[in-house]
């Protein structure tokens, strides 16, 4: 009777399809990197073993320097910036009733949209003689910026496109967890004569911590994975200012010169970055605020 | 206390504006005769309405041929990454291979850990050494990969849900394992296989990596690739660009207009499970 659930065969149509796509996919590229990252192939001519020099090749590089520079910098913006705000705005979204769902939709849209279309959105906002942020800039007395062509400029111009992307995106995971605390706790409070301050601080923040965490290792994974938005605005440019290890990575191994193994080392230096901050996230901060969320 | 009122409003409402302002921009900018009426009058409405813009942008950009190919491909891998993904969940949820089904379902989450862009070079081998470099199977086949692990996961969780004894007197009845998953379980799961398909198209319609290095022919471009071509071809003419941002916003805004609860839950349960 039960044939249909116990089909040995039937079991292996179902996973079969998925199973060699992700294996073919997932995890022959993570073998397959982690055996071209010791060779110096370039795609065409035959490879030769060269051990860890792709590895401290990258590491002595100082471009590559300040390429992780420019990724702590995203990270570090997006917790130390964009972070309270993005807490802030949620909890004025939760504290209003009119015209909370209209707030909610709005803010979000930036982050269904493409990142190129972002890019070069921001690209003519920024354009130094008619975008509009220079011209409302004028209205002050400020000379023209070149803020994607300047290297003082150019990566803070970088961070802020990034930041009207998603922050929205995160304003309305935070905004979930708000409402999700139990009205009861408000009202008691309440009754105990706290103020709106009060409240937030003492009641919100701590409950929603738990989810504030989780967006910090999203903000993690996300600095840690930017790409787009660079090569599209800048190409890591000028000199550098804007190079994250990503488009490092896609500049050097895939340019006139390929050098696959080199890139391939580079990916595998930016897995380890990844997990090596995720797991010191966790072990200082990250634990603290485990909290009973799911 | 009408202060009190007044001020979250204010400060939210100047937040929207920061928000929308760019698309307002945009908008307008791609309705104006000329770069010099953009630069004297970033801010104003167009003088004239120049709604040939948009007929020159898609003739002349292509964006037709973008477009289409966006559509396309997008449609193309969300749905077979989501019915590819509810039938491995079926399996190891619901079928009696448990240690089985324990061992595929973690193997499949690890995908969930490795960032999209670690796996860009080998993939570029693989498909190099596939032969479909330059071919949309070079997108199909990554993207529909790529949106696996979270809907294995979500469609999982969904199915596990479900009570048993449908199942059961479905089996009662005859029915095969795969008769079983198209008529009893796929209509039950609609609502989950809906948010998964959402994610997957969203995902797709924007991928830009990928795309830009996979493909070169022109004529197989999709939007995100193509339009920053365009912008790099006709990097003077300001309405001209913005008509093609318009053109490659505009869908994505529609469907998040009909579908914005699903759009928003299904982005946010995505990220937080990964």
């Amino acid at each position: 009777m039960r044939t249909a659930l116990t089909s040995p065969v039937a079991y292996a149509l179902f996973v079969l399809p998925t199973i060699l796509l992700y294996g073919l996919f997932f995890l022959y590229p993570m073998l397959s990197s982690s055996f071209y990252a010791f060779t110096d192939w370039n795609g065409l001519d035959d490879y030769r073993f060269v051990g860890f020099d792709n590895f401290l090749r990258a590491l002595q590089d100082e471009r590559f320097h300040k390429a992780i520079l420019n990724n702590l910098a995203f990270i570090g913006f997006s917790v130390f910036v964009q972070i309270p705000v993005i807490v802030l705005m949620a909890m004025l979204i939760s504290s209003v009733k009119r015209l909370q769902r209209f707030y909610k939709t709005a803010v979000f849209v930036p982050s269904i949209l493409s990142t190129s279309v972002i890019g070069i959105l921001w690209g003519f906002l920024y354009e130094p003689e008619m975008g509009p942020v220079n011209r409302l800039l004028g209205v002050f007395g400020i000379e023209p910026i070149y803020w994607l062509a300047d290297p003082r400029w150019a990566l803070l111009s970088v961070l802020i496109a990034n930041a009207w992307q998603w922050m929205g995106f995160y304003i309305v995971l935070v905004l979930a967890a708000i409402l999700a605390i139990p009205k009861e706790l408000h009202e008691a409070a309440v009754v105990d004569g706290a103020n709106g301050w009060q409240r937030a601080l003492s009641i919100t923040v701590p409950l929603i911590m738990p989810l504030i965490s989780v967006v910090v290792m999203l903000s993690i994974a996300g600095g840690m994975r930017v790409v787009d938005i660079v090569l599209v605005m800048t190409k890591g440019g000028p000199v550098g200012a804007t190079e994250v290890m990503a488009s490092y990575m896609v500049n050097e191994a895939m340019g006139i010169d390929p050098n696959y193994g080199f890139g391939t080392a580079i990916a595998l230096i930016i897995f380890a970055f990844a997990l090596l901050l995720t797991s010191l996230y966790q072990m200082t901060f990250g634990r603290r605020m485990e909290g009973g969320w799911f | 206390m009408a202060l009190k009122r007044v001020v979250p409003h204010a400060v939210l409402m100047a937040y929207v504006a920061v928000v929308l302002f760019p698309f307002v921009f945009v908008l307008f900018s791609s309705l104006k005769g000329s770069n010099v009426e953009i630069a004297t009058d970033p801010f104003g409405i167009p003088k004239s309405w120049r709604f040939e813009n948009y007929a020159e942008a898609w003739v002349k950009a292509k964006i037709g041929v973008y477009f289409f190919n966006s559509v396309y491909l997008s449609l193309a891998s969300a749905l077979a990454a989501a019915l590819l993904a509810a039938a491995t969940a079926f399996a190891i949820v619901r079928m009696r291979f448990p240690r089985v089904g324990r061992g595929i379902y973690q193997t499949v989450l690890i995908g969930m850990f490795i960032p999209g862009n670690v796996l860009f070079i080998a993939q570029y081998i693989l498909v190099m050494n596939l032969g479909v470099l330059n071919t949309h199977w070079a997108l199909f086949l990554p993207y529909t990969a790529g949106a696996l692990p979270l809907g294995v996961l979500l469609l999982a969780a969904f199915m596990k849900s479900l009570p048993g004894e449908l199942e059961e007197a479905a089996i009662m009845d005859g029915l095969s394992s795969a008769g079983l998953f198209v008529k009893i379980v796929l209509p039950l799961t609609l609502p989950a296989l809906v948010t998964v398909f959402i994610v997957n198209f969203l995902g797709a319609w924007n991928e830009y990596l990928l795309a830009n290095f996979f493909i070169s022919k022109d004529a197989l471009r999709t939007l995100p690739t193509g339009m920053v071509g365009f912008r790099d071809a006709f990097r003077t003419n300001y309405a001209l660009i913005c008509t093609g941002i318009v053109y490659s916003v505009a869908p994505v805004l529609l469907l998040y207009a009909f579908l914005q609860k699903q759009i928003i839950e299904g982005m946010t349960v995505g990220s937080v499970k990964g």
